[in-house]
C-alpha cells in the first residue's frame, strides 16, 4: 500500500534534522566524556548536579502553580494487566443496495435481505454499536484499563478497535464508519495518522496477551457465577479476555476460550452483559 | 480456479440475455448470428476477497478463449490489412454509398442511394437543368393524385416511413417546400384579374370589421368588470370609513344608476355606439364625484413630538416675549392697568392656596431664611441618617426641631417622608430624585395647609419656602400660566426680574446679579439664565454654560463658607447644579477633579503645621456631598468619585483628632463614606479605624492591651485622649445638628459636655451598624469587626453610661457577633487539592458521510486530480504496451506463417523440380528418353 501524501517529505526532513541533532549531541557527549576521562576532574559530577537541580526546578514550577499541594492520587497502577474484549459473531456486512454500498441492518434493508434469501433478523449491527459504546464509555476505559476490543464479524473478518476511539453516538454515523472501515480496511483519527480501527488477520489469539485468561460468556453455560466473585479469583497481573456474542440469536462457539460462564440466569443483551463485566472489574480495581 | 457450477450458472444467464435480445429486435436477430453456447472450459474465474451481497458479478468471469479469438479477429481486420497493404503502392477505396456501413442490408443501401439521387435533383444547382422525362414524372409524383399510378414508388415509400422516420420527415418537408414555391411562382407569374382584386378587398374589409367588433367586445367586458369592482368597493367598509356620509349616498345613487345602464348595454348590443355617444355628452355623475373628492380636504398629519432643541427654542422665545412685554410695561407706566393685571394674576395664583391670601412677609423673609427647616440638602442628609439608623431616629432634624421648640408636627412629617425618601435614595438617579422631590414638596404643601392654623407664627416662612419650590417647579415644567402666577406674586413686592439674562462670566457678575435677591429669586434667575442660554439653542451656548457652571459652583462654595450658613439657598442651588452637570458632564467632572486636587494639596500643606486643625471646612464638606449626589457612587472607578472617596479617607486617616468638633466632622465624613460605599460595597478601612478609635476614646481607662499593639501604633499618630468618655450621668440623648456644630467655635464648651458625647457616640454607633450591614458579606468580616464588637461591649459596661446608649451598643455588638458566627460556620478548613484522575485521551475517528470506495477524499483537489491522471496514464500505458506486444506477436505469427508458407512453397517447388529432374534422370537412366531409348533399344 502506498504511503499517504503530504506528510511524507516533511516528516523525513524532520526526522533527518532530529537525527543530525542527535548525532551532534552524541558527539558532544562523547567528547565531553573523553575530556572528563582524560582530565579526571569533578566537572562531570558538577554537570550532573546541575541537571538534577534543573529537574527539581521544573517540578517546583508545576507545584507552585497553585499554592496548595496536591493530594497523592491512588490510581494509575501500572502493574494492572487490563482487560480485552472480543465481540464474536458481529453482524457487520456491507452490501450494494441499489447503487450505493450500505451496512446491512434489519430495519432499512429487510426487503433487500428477503430478496436475497437472507433472514433480516440476523442483521443487527446496532448490537455491536451498543456494545462498543458500553465498553468504550466505561470508567474502565477512561481509567486506561482497556487493552483493545476485537470484533469478529459473521463473515469472518476481524476488526481491531483501539481503546481511545470515540465511537459515534448515533447509529447512522456508526454505520458510516463501519462501512468505510470494511471497505477501506482502516480508519484514521482526525488530524492524526494514528489508526484507530483496522481490519486485521485472523486468528484473534495471536493478538491476545500471553498469560491471558479467556472467558466466554454464554447463557447456555452450566457454570452460573456471580461475576464479582469470579473476577476476584484472578490476580491483578493476569489479563482477562472476555468473549461476548454480539448477535441476536445463537451461541458463541470458539475454540480458544478457557472457560465458559453464565453471569445471569436470564439471557442478557450484549450491552448489559458488558456493563456488568465493566462494573465488576471497576469494583475489583477500585475505579470510581 | 475454475468452478464448474458457477460457470454453468453464468452460462444460463448469458443464454437468458440472448433470449431477451431475440425478443427485442427481430432485425438484430437477422444481423447477428446466434452466439454459440459458451464452452465451460473457456471460462476463467477469480475469487473475490469480499463477497458483497447485491453486487453484480459483472466481469468476474472471463472467457479467455473467446476474448482471444475476438482480439485476433480484430487484428485480422485491421492490422493484417495494413500489413498486407504495406507492400503495395496503390489502394482501392470503395466509396459507394452505404458500402462502408456493415449494418445496412442491400435494401437499405438502395434506399440511401435513391435519396441521394433525389437530393441532387432538388438542389438549387439543378434548377436550371433542362428536365428529362423522368423529372417531370417526379413532379407528378408530388401531386398526390399521381401516387397511385406510380408503381415503382409504392414499394419504396412505406418502408421508408417505417424504417427511417427521419428520412421520411425530410422528404415531407421537401415536398411542402415545393408546393409553396409552386404557388408563389404561380401568383407572381399571373397578373391579377379585376375580380380577384375586388374579392381581396372585400375579404380584407370583412377581416377588419371582425377585428373591430372583437375589440369592442373586449372593452365592454373590461368596463363591466370595473363596474362590478367599483360596486363591491362602495359597499365595503373601507370606503365608508374614508368618505363622508353624504358622499356615500351619492356614490350609492351612482351605483344604482350604473347597474340598469349596464343591463341596457347588454341587451342592446347593436345600438351601443349611439347610446355611448349620448352618454358622453351628458356630464357623468361619476366624474362629478371624482372631482368633488379631489377637492376635498385631505387628512392632516398631527404635530410630531418636539425635539429637545425645539423645546429649548420655544422656552427661549417665550422668555423673549415676556421680556418684551416687561420692557413695554416699564416704558409705559400705566400703574392702574398694571396693578389690575397683577391683581388678576395674583387672585389666580392664590386660588390653589389660601395661604397666599394674607401673605405679606415677602420682604422680611430673607432674615429668616437661614433658619428654614426643610431644605434639600438637609433632607438628603436626613435620608442618609435614616438609612444609617433604620429605626427611624433622625438626629439632625430632631435636633433642629428641638431647637425650634420641638415641633411635633415637623418630626411627624419627617418620619412620614422617610420611607419614601429612603427608597428614592436607593434608586439614586438624578431625575428620579428630582421628580420624587417634587412629590415630596407637594406633600409638604398639603401638610402645611393642614397645619396652617396651628402654626400661625411659622406661616410666612413656610409659605415663602413653598413659593420658592413652586417657582422652581413651574420653571422646570415651563408651563406658561403657572410661571406667570409665580412671577406676578414675586413682582408684587419688588422690582420685576428681567426675563432674558446673559450668563455671567465671573463671580462678581453673578454676585451683582444675585445681590439683594431672595432665595427664590436667585433660583429663578439661575433658571432663566439656563433657559435663555440653553445648550441646545446654539453651539456657543455650551461655552457660556460651562463658564456659568464654574461660576455657580464657585458661588456655591463661597456660600458654603459663609457664616451664618444660608442652608436654604444651598439646597436650592443643588438642583440647578445637578441638572447642569448632566448637561455638561465632562466639564462638571473636570471642575470637580480640579477642586479635589486643590483641596488635597491644601490638606498636604496644612497638615505640616500641627497647630492648625486640618479637618475639612464646611465648604469642602458641602462640595463633597454635592459631588456624591451629582456623580454615581456605585462605579468601580469614577473620574470624580474615586478621588473624592480617597480624599475623605485621607482626612480620616491623617488629620489628628484634637477637639470634639474634629470628632463631629470625622463622624460626618464616616457617614458620608458609608452612604457612598453602600452601593458599591467598597471597603474603606480608614472609616472603620476611625470609628474604632472613637470607641477607644470613649473607653475610660485608656489602657490599651498588648494584643492590639499594632492598632496602638496607629493610634499614636493621632493624639488621642479619652475625649468621649462620659463622666456623668446623662439623662437624654439629643441628636446633634451638624450645621450648628459647624457654626460653633472650636473651643466651645458644648464639645466638652457629656450631652454632646452621648449624642456623638449614638451617631457613631449608628454609622458603625451601617458599616456592619454593608460589609456583612465580606469574607474578612470577622477579622475586621471582632475587635470592634469586644470594644463595644467594654465601652457599654462602663459606669455612667446612659441606658439607651448601652442598649444600642449591645444591640450593635450582638448584630456583629451573629454575623461573625455566620461567617465562622461557613468557613471551611484548609484542604489539600484533590487531583482528578485524568481520563485517557479519546480520538475522533475520521470518516466520510457517504463513503464511496475508490473516490479520493483528499481535500487538496489538485493533488487528487493529479493522482487520478497519473493513475490513468499508467493504466493507459500498460494497456498500450500490452496491445503493442500482442500486435507484434500477431504480426510475428503472420510473418512466420508467411514464411512457413513460402518455405513450404519453395519446398514444394523444389520437390517438384527435383521430382521432375529425378523423373528425367530416371527416364534418362532407364532409356525411356528418345535418344536413350534408341540407345537402349539399340
Amino acid at each position: 500500500m502506498v504511503r499517504p501524501y503530504a506528510v511524507k517529505g516533511k516528516k523525513r526532513k524532520k526526522s533527518e534534522g532530529k537525527h543530525y541533532r542527535e548525532e551532534a549531541d552524541e558527539q558532544q557527549q562523547l567528547e565531553a566524556v573523553k575530556r572528563t576521562m582524560f582530565h579526571k576532574t569533578a566537572s562531570n559530577g558538577d554537570d550532573e548536579q546541575a541537571v538534577d537541580t534543573e529537574k527539581d526546578g521544573a517540578n517546583g514550577d508545576i507545584d507552585e502553580l497553585d499554592g496548595i499541594p496536591l493530594a497523592p492520587s491512588d490510581q494509575k497502577d501500572v502493574n494492572r494487566a487490563g482487560v480485552t474484549f472480543i465481540l464474536e459473531k458481529a453482524s457487520l456486512e456491507v452490501a450494494k443496495v441499489g447503487k450505493t454500498y450500505q451496512l446491512l441492518n434489519s430495519d432499512d434493508h429487510s426487503n433487500f435481505l428477503r430478496r436475497n434469501n437472507r433472514n433480516p433478523a440476523d442483521y443487527r449491527p446496532d448490537i455491536v454499536h451498543q456494545a462498543l459504546l458500553m465498553i468504550l464509555d466505561s470508567v474502565l476505559n477512561k481509567a486506561g484499563m482497556l487493552r483493545a476490543v476485537y470484533v469478529k464479524t459473521d463473515k469472518g473478518d476481524l476488526i481491531e478497535i483501539k481503546p481511545n476511539v470515540r465511537i459515534p453516538r448515533t447509529f447512522k454515523r456508526f454505520a458510516g464508519i463501519m462501512l468505510q472501515l470494511l471497505q477501506k480496511l482502516s480508519i484514521n483519527a482526525v488530524g492524526k495518522r494514528e489508526k484507530l480501527m483496522k481490519v486485521i488477520r485472523n486468528p484473534v489469539t495471536q493478538y491476545l496477551p500471553l498469560n491471558s485468561r479467556k472467558i466466554g460468556l454464554s447463557y447456555s453455560s452450566e457454570k452460573l457465577v456471580k461475576l464479582q466473585d469470579y473476577v476476584e479469583t484472578y490476580s491483578n497481573d493476569t489479563s482477562l479476555v472476555f468473549v461476548v456474542g454480539a448477535m441476536a440469536h445463537g451461541k458463541v462457539e470458539t475454540d480458544y476460550t478457557d472457560d465458559y460462564i453464565a453471569i445471569s440466569s436470564y439471557p442478557l443483551s450484549a450491552a448489559v452483559c458488558i456493563g456488568k463485566i465493566c462494573v465488576a472489574l471497576e469494583n475489583k480495581w477500585n475505579l470510581l | 480456479m475454475a468452478k464448474t457450477s458457477k460457470s454453468s450458472e453464468a452460462g444460463d444467464k448469458n443464454r437468458n440475455k440472448n433470449k431477451k435480445n431475440k425478443n427485442v429486435g427481430p432485425n438484430a436477430k437477422a444481423m447477428k448470428q446466434q452466439a454459440p453456447k459458451p464452452n465451460p472450459f473457456e471460462n476463467i474465474w477469480s475469487r473475490r476477497k469480499f463477497d458483497i451481497l447485491g453486487k453484480k458479478r459483472k466481469g468476474e468471469e472471463r472467457r479467455l478463449g473467446v476474448a482471444r479469438s475476438r482480439a485476433i479477429d480484430k487484428r485480422k481486420k485491421t492490422l493484417l490489412k495494413e500489413y498486407e497493404q504495406s507492400g503495395k503502392a496503390s489502394v482501392f477505396v470503395d466509396k459507394r454509398i452505404g458500402e462502408q456501413n456493415d449494418g445496412l442490408g442491400e435494401f437499405d443501401k438502395a434506399i440511401l442511394r435513391s435519396q441521394r439521387q433525389h437530393r441532387v435533383k432538388l438542389s438549387k444547382k439543378s434548377k436550371y437543368n433542362l428536365s428529362d422525362g423522368e423529372e417531370d414524372d417526379d413532379y407528378e409524383f408530388e401531386g398526390f393524385g399521381a401516387l397511385s399510378e406510380r408503381d415503382d414508388f409504392e414499394d419504396e415509400m412505406p418502408p421508408d416511413e417505417d424504417d427511417d422516420g427521419f428520412e421520411a420527415k425530410k422528404t415531407a418537408t421537401l415536398q411542402q417546400k415545393f408546393l409553396d414555391r409552386g404557388e408563389s411562382e404561380i401568383e407572381e407569374n399571373k397578373h391579377k384579374t379585376k375580380k380577384e382584386v375586388m374579392e381581396e378587398i372585400i375579404s380584407k374589409s370583412k377581416y377588419f370589421k371582425a377585428q373591430k367588433a372583437k375589440d369592442k367586445e373586449e372593452n365592454e367586458q373590461l368596463m363591466e368588470e370595473l363596474d362590478n369592482n367599483f360596486s363591491s368597493l362602495v359597499q365595503s367598509k373601507a370606503v365608508i370609513s374614508l368618505t363622508e356620509p353624504g358622499k356615500m349616498n351619492a356614490l350609492k345613487a351612482l351605483l344604482n344608476k350604473n347597474i340598469p345602464k349596464e343591463n341596457i348595454k347588454k341587451d342592446e348590443f347593436s345600438d351601443v355606439q349611439n347610446l355611448q355617444t349620448s352618454n358622453q355628452d351628458k356630464p357623468d355623475s361619476y366624474d362629478k364625484l371624482v372631482k368633488a373628492m379631489s377637492l376635498e380636504m385631505r387628512a392632516r398629519p398631527s404635530d410630531r413630538t418636539k425635539t429637545p432643541e425645539e423645546i429649548a427654542q420655544e422656552e427661549r422665545e417665550r422668555l423673549e416675549h415676556l421680556e418684551e412685554e416687561r420692557q413695554k410695561r416699564m416704558l409705559a407706566t400705566d400703574d392702574l392697568s398694571d396693578e389690575e393685571n397683577e391683581d388678576t394674576e395674583r387672585s389666580s395664583s392664590q386660588r390653589p392656596r389660601s395661604i397666599s391670601g394674607d401673605d405679606l412677609g415677602d420682604s422680611f423673609m430673607l432674615d429668616e431664611e437661614p433658619r428654614t427647616k426643610r431644605g434639600w440638602v438637609d433632607e438628603i442628609l436626613e435620608r442618609r441618617d435614616a438609612e444609617d439608623n433604620e429605626s427611624g431616629e433622625d438626629d439632625f432634624s430632631e435636633d433642629e426641631s428641638a431647637e425650634d421648640g420641638s415641633d411635633e408636627e415637623e418630626s411627624d412629617e419627617d418620619s412620614d417622608e422617610k420611607d419614601l425618601s429612603v427608597k428614592d435614595w436607593e434608586q439614586s438617579d438624578d431625575d428620579n430624585v428630582e421628580t420624587d422631590l417634587g412629590a415630596e414638596e407637594e406633600d409638604i404643601e398639603e401638610n402645611d395647609d393642614a397645619d396652617e392654623n396651628k402654626m400661625g407664627q411659622r406661616e410666612p416662612k413656610k409659605s415663602q419656602n413653598i413659593d420658592a419650590v413652586e417657582s422652581s417647579k413651574s420653571l422646570k415644567n415651563s408651563s406658561g400660566s403657572k410661571k406667570i402666577n409665580a412671577d406676578g406674586k414675586l413682582t408684587s413686592a419688588r422690582l420685576e426680574l428681567p426675563y432674558l439674562i446673559e450668563a455671567p462670566k465671573n463671580l462678581e457678575e453673578l454676585c451683582v446679579l444675585l445681590d439683594n435677591c431672595s432665595n427664590t429669586d436667585i433660583v429663578l434667575i439661575i433658571n432663566r439664565i439656563r433657559a435663555s442660554n440653553a445648550i441646545k439653542l446654539a453651539a456657543e451656548n455650551r461655552k457660556k454654560m460651562q463658564v456659568f457652571y464654574g461660576v455657580l459652583l464657585q458661588y456655591f462654595a463661597v456660600l458654603a463658607n459663609k457664616k451664618p450658613l444660608n442652608i436654604g439657598l444651598l439646597d436650592l442651588l443643588v438642583k440647578p447644579l445637578m441638572e447642569m452637570s448632566t448637561e455638561i458632564p465632562y466639564f462638571a467632572a473636570i471642575c470637580a477633579r480640579q477642586r479635589i486636587l486643590r483641596t488635597r494639596t491644601q490638606l498636604c500643606e496644612i497638615i505640616k503645621n500641627p497647630e492648625t486643625s486640618c479637618w475639612p471646612s464646611a465648604k469642602t464638606l458641602f462640595l463633597l456631598r454635592l459631588w456624591s449626589l451629582i456623580f454615581p457612587c456605585s462605579d468601580f472607578r469614577h473620574a470624580v468619585m474615586t478621588p473624592a472617596i480617597l480624599l475623605m479617607c485621607e482626612y480620616l486617616m491623617r488629620c489628628p483628632i484634637v477637639s470634639g468638633r474634629d470628632i463631629a466632622v470625622g463622624s460626618f465624613l464616616c457617614a458620608m463614606i458609608l452612604s457612598v460605599a453602600k452601593q458599591s460595597q467598597k471597603f474603606c478601612p480608614e472609616a472603620i479605624i476611625f470609628l474604632r478609635m472613637m470607641l477607644m476614646a470613649a473607653k475610660e481607662g485608656n489602657n490599651i492591651s498588648n494584643h492590639d499593639s499594632q492598632f496602638y501604633h496607629l493610634m499614636e499618630l493621632k493624639v488621642l485622649r479619652p475625649l468621649l468618655c462620659i463622666r456623668e450621668c446623662v439623662n437624654e440623648i439629643a441628636p446633634l445638628n451638624f450645621l450648628k456644630i459647624m457654626d460653633l467655635p472650636e473651643d466651645s464648651s458644648f464639645f466638652c459636655s457629656d450631652n454632646f458625647r452621648a449624642s456623638i457616640l449614638m451617631t457613631l454607633v449608628e454609622t458603625l451598624k451601617g458599616y456592619a450591614d454593608v460589609y456583612g458579606r465580606l469574607s474578612s468580616f470577622p477579622e475586621i469587626f471582632l475587635p470592634i464588637s469586644t470594644l463595644l461591649l467594654e465601652v457599654a459596661e462602663q459606669e455612667n453610661f446612659p441606658g439607651a446608649l448601652q442598649e444600642k451598643f449591645k444591640d450593635v455588638a450582638q448584630l456583629i457577633e451573629t454575623k461573625i458566627d455566620n461567617h465562622h460556620t461557613l468557613r471551611q478548613p484548609l484542604q489539600m487539592r484533590k487531583q482528578k484522575p485524568v481520563p485517557i485521551k479519546m480520538l475522533t475517528p475520521k470518516f466520510e458521510e457517504n463513503f464511496v470506495k475508490g473516490r479520493d477524499y483528499d481535500p487538496d483537489r489538485e493533488r487528487a486530480e493529479m493522482r487520478k491522471l497519473k493513475k490513468r496514464l499508467k493504466e493507459e500505458r500498460k494497456g498500450a504496451v500490452r496491445e503493442l506486444r500482442k500486435d507484434n506477436h500477431f504480426l510475428y505469427e503472420v510473418k512466420a506463417m508467411d514464411k512457413a508458407q513460402m518455405e513450404a512453397e519453395r519446398a514444394e517447388n523444389f520437390g517438384k523440380v527435383t521430382q521432375f529432374l529425378q523423373e528425367q534422370e530416371h527416364a534418362f537412366r532407364s532409356g525411356q528418353l528418345g535418344k536413350g531409348r534408341k540407345r537402349r533399344s539399340s
